[in-house]
This record gives structure tokens, C-alpha cells and sequence, in this order.
């Protein structure tokens, strides 16, 4: 693994009983590059994203994250590696609904030796990066689409992580709100140099991204 | 564990927490009440004995004559030799000994109970020195008497008359109000033990059936040590024979029938079920609530939770939910046993026990002391409540967690 790059996965295979849903794939990302993978429905993408965040075990192959192979790691081992390294964005946001904004921006941080002080400081902080800082004591359920992606996308980027996952980020949300979600994450690769490896399905938002993999049946096409 | 988080849970999600909390708290609720009542049984079952300052009374069934006249003994109570006393008293946990000489005196124009009683001894009747209404209870060596005031105001008996039973003449120096008096060991008439104990030793009719000679006595009333009652019991029986009657808490409590007088082990039983109860409901609720954040629990894993970070905030949750519970609980388990102590329980007074003659009219009726149900909650037990409470929000906490926190994050964020 050159120098640049922060995950590579090689030969990765998952298999489900008789379904194998990832058929030998390679791939690696370099520092700050923003990579789309994009295919039809069931094609793999999702399954290929959690094998190379740490969230699933390959059935064959090896993946490695910052220098470090994470394949043989314990789940607990897998968790301390995600919470310093990596961050995530789910399409259906996954915010704690009795925790407020800045409380779910803040909850990676939960389990650190911290002042709760500094961990709200840190959360309010992204928030009003994200232009939220209006939203900081709401609970999910008084947020909107929109503004509930921008407090997931401020809960990954809590840790400094070298690299966000993200699962359809603007599949739940209308065209133009997907658009402003775009925005902000090309702005974060821009200008802090994040590693982006986003799955989607829309070709037109694909386009905005560095690099494109497309997927289907499980391998990867180009 | 983070505390907010936790707060948070337990505030936004009301119907879970309230849920989990109601659940565990009726059982608590319901294992506090069962054993306060099943002590409150137990003191009441105490209170016939205690008023007389005994734990133990004990008495020795035998023949009256043929002809009542003179001082007999009553059938339930007939000599107790002085040598079988002194061989009680010496049984290891016997802590005291009172005497007493119940008599029957049947005179041509009136029927007397005689009651001779130990003046100076705290244990046995001589405490009835508290429900004298009027004049002054026994004092010094000399014949007096002490009379019942329902019965001198029946027969017209005034402060200071000399009566005569059985041809000894007696001034009288007080009256007892019976009522406010003891069940046991009760009399018409009371007098210095050695004035009865002369008119026992005088009675050729009673000396046929029951011989005696001044230092035996026909009443016992003993303070012994609590855990060793049930052995004096039997220790005793076995120094007076099967005719002896020897009551004991434990014989007042079987006499109560209630289902929480009958044994320790229903006690004992009905306290586990209702534990058993209190963990299951718990662990379902729980359970339940915690399957619901299968979700939730997926993202802290993604976001860097450890498994034991995801146990330990939900045992905290757990263990908070189970305190709370447990202080309901017992507010629950506080307000039952307010209104418990409303009821009454009647102690049915065993007829051997009754001075009355029973062939006399009404002399044959059931006694009862009835008294207030006393209910209430020990802190020991307050106390174990709300700490076994704890245990369980621990154990459910910490089994449920350790469970779900196995559940692989992909498994459920994928499926959107």
C-alpha cells in the first residue's frame, strides 16, 4: 500500500449462504479522494462499504485502513478503530431520537475521558458549521430531513476521521436538500482533505465525485 | 455510561421506563407487604403473652372434685409441684419466672376466681397494677385484695369492705378494670400469692383431686431468650408431662389460621414468588425495550461503542429503572400497610387458658383478644427491597446488554 493511500481491500469475497453478494474485489482509496460507487439495487454496494469500514467481515480477502489491517481485529478492536479513523453517513440519518443535536453530533465522543463542556463544544461547533447552530437542543423529530443529514453528517466528522463511509446519504431526501447535502460534503473533501467513499444510486450526483466505481452482481465493472 | 444519555432515555421514552418501573415495583410492592403482614401476625400472636410480661405460660390440666365447694383448682390448672418450678427454671433460656395460684372459690352465696399473684415480679399478672381505677393494687405481706370492678359493682363491694372467701377475710384496697386488662390470667379477685396459696393448701375438697403444698402453684409465666421458645416448649412438656399446656407465640399464631400465621415457610414461599415475579416481569419489560433499540444499539457500535461501553449504559439504565422501581415499591408496599392497619384480628383465647368456669353461663364462650393488625415496614426489610431491586436491574441490565450488544451493526443498518 503506497503512502497515499488510507483503505485498500484486496480480493474481497462476502458470501451469505450460497449467495455470494461481493465476488473478489479490489480497491483502494487514497487521502482526500472522493470515490462514488454507484450500481443498481442489490448489486453489492452497500455490503462492499461495510466490509471496508469495519462494519462486516469478508468471507475472503483482507481489507486495510490507515496501514493497519483490520480483518483478523476483535469487534471491540474493530469499534476503538472506527471511532478514531472513520466516520458514517446513513441514509436514514440513524440520530438517537431522545438525544438532542448536538448530543447525537456528540455521541462518538460519549465513551472518551472528557468534560461534557468540551464535547458540547465540539459538537456546537460543527453544528454551526453546518449551519445548525439555531438546531443544537432539537431532538430528531423536530428537525427536517435536510437538517437531520447535516447533524449525522457533523456526528462523523466529530472524531477527525480520515475517511466517511456514506450509504445513500440523499436517498431520503427531495432533489434539491440531496443537492445542498452534496455541496457539503464536496465542500468537506475540498477543504479538510476527507477521504469520501459514497454509495449511491443516482448516476447525476456520481458525477460530482473523483473517481466512480460502478458494481454489478458483486464485482466491479470500472 | 454517560449520564445524559441515560436521563434522556429514561425521560423521552415515559411509557417504557414507566412500563418497567410499574412492573418491577408491584412486585417489590408485593414482597414487602406479604412479609410485613406475616410479621405483624407474628407480633400480634405476641401481644396475649406480652401483656402479662411472658413469653411463655404454662399450666397442667387435671380433675376438679365432685362437689364444687370451697377452693378448688379449675380443671385446665391443677398443681405445678414446687421441684418441677426449680427444674424449669434452671433450662437453659429461660430468662424468668412468674407464679401464680388461680383458684376457684365456690362459697354458698358466691362464686369467686382468685388470682394469687407474685406483687413485686415484673413477669405475670401483678402488671395488671396498671389498670387499677381506683384505690391501690397489692402492697406488703398482709391480706388484701385487689377485685375486678365489673364484679364488685355487680355484687356491691365498696373500697376498704372486708370480704370472706372461703372463710378468710380480706379488706379491699383497689379495683381492676378488666377490660383494659389481659385475656389470661384474669380473676374476679386478686390476692398476695401466699394468702391464695394458704387458701389452696386449706381446701380438703381441692387437696383429693390435686394434692398441694404451699410453694407449689398452678400458673407459670415465663420470659425466656426468642429463638429458644419452641425447644423450652417441648423441654417442658416433657418435665410436666402431656397434660401440661404450654403456650407460646407460636401456639397463638396456629390459632389464628390466618394463611400468613401458619408457617414461616408460606412466608417464606409466597416472598420468593413474588421475587420470581418481580424478575420476570422485569426481564420481559426490559427485554422488550431493549429489542426495540436493536437499532439504536447498531449505531454506537458503527460510531465506536465498545460492547462494554453499549452493556454499561444499558446496565445503568437497567439499575436506574430497578432503584426507581424499588422506591415505588415501598411507597406502594407504605400505603397498603397504612390501610392494613386498619384491620383487626381477633386472637381466639384457648379455653384452657380462660379463668372462667366453663359450666357456669357463659363461662363456656370463646375469649378473644382483638387488637389493630400491627402492620408495618422494618427498615431491614425496606432496605433489602429496594437493594434487591438494584440486584435485579443489575442482573436483567447486565445479561440483556451483554446479549444485544453482540448484534452486528450491518445487520441492522442495512435494511433501511
Amino acid at each position: 500500500m503506497s503512502k497515499s493511500t488510507i483503505l485498500s481491500g484486496e480480493d474481497l469475497s462476502k458470501r451469505y449462504g450460497d449467495l455470494e453478494v461481493v465476488k473478489g474485489v479490489s480497491l483502494a482509496v487514497t487521502a482526500g479522494e472522493f470515490i462514488c460507487l454507484v450500481g443498481k439495487s442489490g448489486c453489492g454496494k452497500t455490503t462492499l462499504l461495510s466490509l471496508l469500514s469495519g462494519l462486516e467481515k469478508p468471507t475472503r480477502g483482507k481489507v486495510n485502513l490507515d496501514g493497519r489491517e483490520i480483518t483478523a481485529s476483535s469487534e471491540d478492536e474493530l469499534a476503538l478503530f472506527r471511532r478514531e479513523n472513520v466516520g458514517f453517513i446513513f441514509q436514514s440519518f440513524n440520530l438517537i431520537p431522545t438525544l438532542s443535536a448536538w448530543e447525537n453530533v456528540a455521541l462518538p465522543l460519549f465513551p472518551l475521558k472528557m468534560t461534557g463542556q468540551e464535547r458540547q463544544r465540539r459538537a456546537i461547533e460543527l453544528l454551526e458549521r453546518m449551519e445548525l447552530g439555531h438546531r443544537v437542543e432539537h431532538l430528531p423529530s423536530a428537525l427536517s430531513g435536510g437538517e437531520k443529514q447535516r447533524v449525522a453528517i457533523a456526528r462523523a466528522l466529530i472524531n477527525h476521521p480520515k475517511i466517511i463511509f456514506a450509504d445513500e446519504p440523499t436517498g431520503n431526501l427531495d432533489s434539491s436538500t440531496g443537492e445542498a447535502i452534496m455541496g457539503i460534503l464536496n465542500k468537506l473533501h475540498r477543504e479538510e482533505g476527507v477521504a469520501i467513499l459514497m454509495v449511491t444510486h443516482e448516476d447525476e450526483l456520481a458525477k460530482t465525485a473523483q473517481r466512480l466505481i460502478r458494481m454489478k452482481d458483486g464485482e466491479i465493472m470500472s | 455510561m454517560n449520564l445524559r444519555y441515560m436521563m434522556k432515555e429514561l425521560y423521552y421514552q415515559k411509557r417504557r421506563t414507566l412500563m418497567s418501573i410499574l412492573g418491577l415495583s408491584i412486585g417489590i410492592a408485593l414482597l414487602i407487604i406479604l412479609n410485613s403482614l406475616s410479621s405483624a401476625y407474628r407480633q400480634a400472636a405476641h401481644v396475649p403473652l406480652k401483656e402479662i410480661g411472658a413469653d411463655i405460660t404454662v399450666q397442667r390440666s387435671g380433675d376438679v372434685p365432685k362437689d364444687l365447694v370451697g377452693a378448688v383448682f379449675p380443671c385446665s390448672a391443677v398443681t405445678i409441684r414446687k421441684d418441677e418450678v426449680e427444674k424449669i427454671e434452671k433450662l437453659p433460656g429461660v430468662r424468668g419466672i412468674g407464679t401464680g395460684v388461680l383458684l376457684w372459690v365456690f362459697d354458698p352465696n358466691r362464686a369467686w376466681i382468685v388470682l394469687g399473684v407474685e406483687k413485686d415480679n415484673s413477669i405475670g399478672p401483678s402488671l395488671l397494677r396498671s389498670s387499677v381505677t381506683e384505690g391501690r393494687f397489692l402492697e406488703g405481706d398482709k391480706p388484701e385484695a385487689v377485685v375486678e370492678q365489673a364484679y364488685a359493682r355487680q355484687f356491691g363491694i365498696k373500697l376498704n369492705d372486708n370480704i370472706s372467701v372461703a372463710s378468710h377475710k380480706f379488706p379491699v384496697v383497689g379495683f381492676i378494670e378488666a377490660s383494659r386488662a389481659a385475656k389470661i390470667a384474669v380473676a374476679n379477685l386478686y390476692l398476695p400469692l401466699k394468702e391464695a396459696e394458704d387458701l389452696a393448701a386449706s381446701s380438703t375438697n381441692l387437696q383429693t383431686v390435686s394434692p398441694y403444698a404451699p410453694g407449689d402453684v398452678n400458673l407459670l409465666f415465663i420470659k425466656a431468650d426468642q429463638e429458644k421458645i419452641t425447644g423450652l416448649a417441648s423441654q417442658m412438656k416433657g418435665i410436666l408431662g402431656n397434660k401440661a399446656t404450654v403456650a407460646t407465640p407460636d401456639s397463638f399464631l396456629k390459632l389464628l389460621g390466618s394463611l400468613f400465621a401458619l408457617s414461616d415457610k408460606f412466608t417464606l414461599a409466597a416472598s420468593l414468588i413474588a421475587i420470581i415475579v418481580a424478575v420476570l416481569i422485569a426481564f420481559k419489560t426490559m427485554a422488550g425495550n431493549i429489542a426495540e433499540r436493536a437499532r439504536e444499539i447498531g449505531v454506537l457500535k458503527a460510531v465506536g461503542w465498545t460492547n462494554r461501553n453499549v452493556v454499561s449504559q444499558l446496565l445503568s439504565e437497567s439499575v436506574v429503572q430497578c432503584f426507581l422501581a424499588g422506591i415505588l415499591g415501598l411507597l406502594i408496599a407504605f400505603v397498603a400497610s397504612f390501610g392494613l392497619s386498619f384491620m383487626k384480628v381477633n386472637i381466639p383465647i384457648p379455653w384452657e387458658m380462660s379463668p372462667n368456669p366453663h359450666f357456669l353461663p357463659g363461662g363456656g364462650d370463646q375469649i378473644f383478644k382483638t387488637l389493630r393488625l400491627p402492620v408495618h415496614i422494618p427498615w431491614t426489610l425496606a432496605t433489602f427491597a429496594v437493594l434487591l431491586s438494584v440486584v435485579i436491574g443489575g442482573m436483567t441490565g447486565g445479561l440483556l446488554g451483554r446479549h444485544i450488544s453482540k448484534i452486528k451493526p450491518s445487520e441492522v443498518l442495512r435494511h433501511e
